[in-house]
């Protein structure tokens, strides 16, 4: 199994809806594949058979591959998002090479530390955390990068969006000690607050800054 | 302690080593260039603050006050002006300032330039006291280079 | 060596290093919190030079961005170029011809091999050790000399445009760099690893001082030389491969000691290394266009797009959000110092004071980097 395709099974442990769905898609491929797989050995051990039998083999084959193709279509994106409208939370491939990206999860606020503990226990580590302003939706998105150190690429990007008029989210800091300058950076542009983040004071602006400069209506 | 003797050995002899290096190197000729009284000469492609380029034909700078220089600068350094002469088509250039102070030598002006009106000087040697020196009067420059 | 000692918080005094001091390499201070010689706290100060490159990339449009970039990381200014213009071509889907992917990566690594130079010369006046300082500028004026014929500039470049390189390479730059990696072949085994990797000296202040583990290393998201000294292969070049970097035949050099060393090592080695892709590159440059056509005024479709490249410092990300106009919604940096810095405070716990600045050298800090 590929690390993309496990870190998007590890993740899916955020949602138990959809995981219930994707691991009984699993199963049911799994099976398929166990069906095809037992099937090509006995299709290999009727070869040297009487030609007779053949027939009856094929008929069995065609039989056997409908239903595994009816099953193993919903399999690679179970949750889709649709063009229109706001995303719904989930779990999304993407391709790596459009995007930079390849597993996409879209959280509640409260997911993030699960989310983070996922990352840590899968041995990934936090390449940065960000925030963009969208003031249109008066919404503030805060997006949590990872990356591992395997030979195989597999980058995800956990992200959440909070209110603007009640920006608070819980720390990741806890469970990786890099959140805790990338928690204060975002802090400081964005005026986010990290709920039990242990040492929340400025750390690219000066230490009585009481702005935040890349909120779209900061004016200088 | 066999470890003990062994670094004081070794290590002498890497400090003697290191010794005869750089006692080598001090007879080799000296490397640095002696500027005041040897002046280098830019590169081709040197680039020094911008300056405008005249039309040999006319005499008069190339520039025909589009303003994509100005437009395209990403610090706002570049500020124009032209009017028309009267019996004339093409605007004539009156004032090109540059605000050498914020200037940070990208080439974006003479990127946008669709006429080659703009080039990089070879000028380095700009050191002044004062800010107001920065401000460049790139047109009384080329009439001074005549 | 660290000496885990007891301390009595009433015999600790504070000591501020920095801002405006030698060894932190520009404005970075650190407040520390000694017990005699030894560091019961210490904690980076960061922002002295702090100047929201974020939000001046959200002001103006694509290319006028460009010239930011090189005033980051002022010692490997053409990596900040090529991530940065690795990101707009990918959410604008523009290709780069052939050459100017193989000029872009031959001035790459001339950037990162003198990075790494000067990262030395400094690193060893750090330590107290003039001499290899002067080796090292004359090395580092020679591809100064040879980056300055092609770009203009000396330090803060502004060379790379989105598809392609904003001038070709001649032939005299060509042959000046065959000659430039055969000098410093041939001075890389004297006045680099006889006089100063073989000292008794720096080998006695490096060994077993300012050791990150593998799981330090991962958790505090360490990358370049900081995290393959302490054992982990991971180099973005090998691992994520863009621009033509799958073609050269390169080595990433991975030592297990943790140590400042380790981190030293791996430079040295880097630098070999980075000679060998330039030669590759040089003998295989094709021929072709240097710059693909590129409306003046780029408008991205919307999204929001990753891109990653491996500067002499580690891993620097660019995160770009789009909605569809000519500036860019949002711009992020990921700086690699940044985060490699970041785990400073839990390491040189119980050090001596000395011994913290030698590791503070060996992670290699870029402060306009750190402070964006």
């Amino acid at each position: 199994m590929s690390i993309v395709e496990e870190t998007r099974i590890a993740l899916l442990e955020m949602f138990p809806e959809f995981a219930a769905a994707d691991a009984a898609a699993r199963a049911a491929a799994d099976k398929i594949d166990d069906e095809m797989e037992t099937m090509i050995d006995e299709m290999d051990s009727i070869e040297p058979a009487t030609e007779g039998d053949a027939p009856a083999g094929g008929d069995d084959e065609v039989e056997a591959a409908e239903p595994a193709e009816a099953a193993t279509e919903p399999v690679p994106e179970p949750e889709e998002p649709e063009e229109e409208g706001p995303r719904e939370n989930g779990v999304m491939l993407t391709d790596h090479a459009a995007r930079g990206t390849d597993i996409d999860v879209l959280c509640a606020p409260d997911q993030v530390v699960q989310a983070a503990r996922i990352m840590d226990e899968s041995g990934f580590f936090l390449e940065a955390i960000t925030g963009v302003d969208w003031i249109k939706d008066d919404k503030l998105e805060v997006i949590y990068d990872y990356n591992q150190y395997g030979q195989e690429q597999c980058r995800v990007v956990v992200r959440t969006l909070i209110p603007r008029s009640e920006p608070e989210i819980p720390t990741i800091s806890d469970v990786m000690p890099s959140a805790n300058w990338h928690e204060r950076e975002t802090h400081d542009f964005y005026g986010i607050k990290f709920i039990g983040h242990p040492h929340l004071i400025p750390i690219l602006l000066p230490e009585d800054a009481d702005f935040h400069p890349l909120l779209k209506d900061f004016k200088p | 302690m066999s470890e003990y003797w062994n670094d004081v050995i070794g290590g002498s002899k890497s400090l003697l080593i290191g010794l005869s290096i750089t006692a080598r190197e001090f007879f080799k000729p000296v490397v640095t260039e002696q500027y005041p009284w040897v002046v280098p000469e830019m590169t081709e492609r040197f680039r020094g603050h911008i300056e405008l380029i005249k039309d040999e034909k006319t005499g008069k700078p190339k520039c025909i006050v589009c303003g994509m220089c100005m437009r395209g600068c990403p610090s706002g350094c570049i500020s124009l002006a032209g009017k028309k002469p009267e019996g004339e088509k093409k605007k004539a250039l009156t004032k090109y300032h540059l605000d050498f102070t914020t200037c940070s030598l990208c080439g974006t002006c003479i990127e946008s330039c669709n006429f080659g009106a703009i080039q990089f000087s070879k000028d380095y040697n700009l050191a002044s006291t004062r800010k107001e020196d920065y401000i460049f009067d790139l047109l009384k420059r080329l009439e001074e280079q005549g | 060596m660290t000496v885990p000692i007891e301390c009595r918080q009433d015999e600790t005094f504070v000591l501020n290093l920095g801002p405006q001091h030698p060894a932190t390499h520009g404005v970075l201070r650190v407040k520390l919190t000694l017990d005699g010689e030894y560091i019961v706290e210490a904690e980076p100060v960061l922002g002295y030079i702090h100047r929201m490159h974020e939000k001046m990339a959200e002001d103006r449009n694509f290319a006028q961005f460009m010239p930011n970039t090189a005033r980051m990381d002022y010692l490997h200014a053409l990596a900040f170029n090529h991530g940065y213009c690795l990101v707009v071509e990918r959410a604008a889907g523009i290709e780069v011809p052939e050459r100017a992917e193989y000029i872009r990566v031959i001035t790459v690594e001339l950037n990162r091999l003198i990075s790494h130079i000067l990262w030395w010369a400094a690193f060893l006046l750090d330590l107290g050790g003039f001499t290899p300082l002067l080796y090292a500028f004359d090395d580092r004026e020679q591809v100064l000399d040879l980056l300055e014929r092609v770009t203009g500039s000396r330090l803060t470049y502004c060379y790379f445009r989105f598809g392609g390189v904003y001038n070709d390479i001649d032939d005299e730059f060509i042959t000046g760099t065959y000659a430039f990696i055969k000098r410093l072949r041939s001075r890389m085994p004297t006045q680099y690893h006889a006089l100063v990797t073989g000292n008794i000296i720096l080998q006695k202040r490096l060994k077993g001082i300012g050791i990150i583990t593998e799981e330090q290393s991962r958790r505090y998201g360490c990358t370049g030389p900081v995290a393959r000294g302490s054992g982990i292969n991971y180099d973005i070049r090998k691992n994520e491969p863009y621009s033509v970097y799958p073609e050269f035949d390169f080595d990433v050099p991975v030592y297990h000691e943790c140590d400042s060393m380790a981190r030293y090592m791996v430079r040295m080695d880097e630098m070999e290394q980075s000679m060998r892709i330039i030669e590759q590159a040089l003998d295989k440059l094709p021929d072709g266009p240097v710059k693909a056509k590129v409306p003046k005024i780029l408008k991205p479709a919307e999204g929001d797009y990753w891109a990653s490249v491996e500067t002499a410092r580690g891993n620097l990300g660019h995160r770009l959000v789009c909605d569809g106009k000519k500036n860019p919604y949002k711009l992020k940096l990921r700086s690699p110092t940044f985060c490699n810095l970041s785990c400073f405070a839990e390491v040189s716990e119980g050090m001596l004071l000395a011994d913290a600045l030698a590791f503070m050298g060996s992670l290699d800090l870029v402060i306009p980097e750190i402070d964006r």
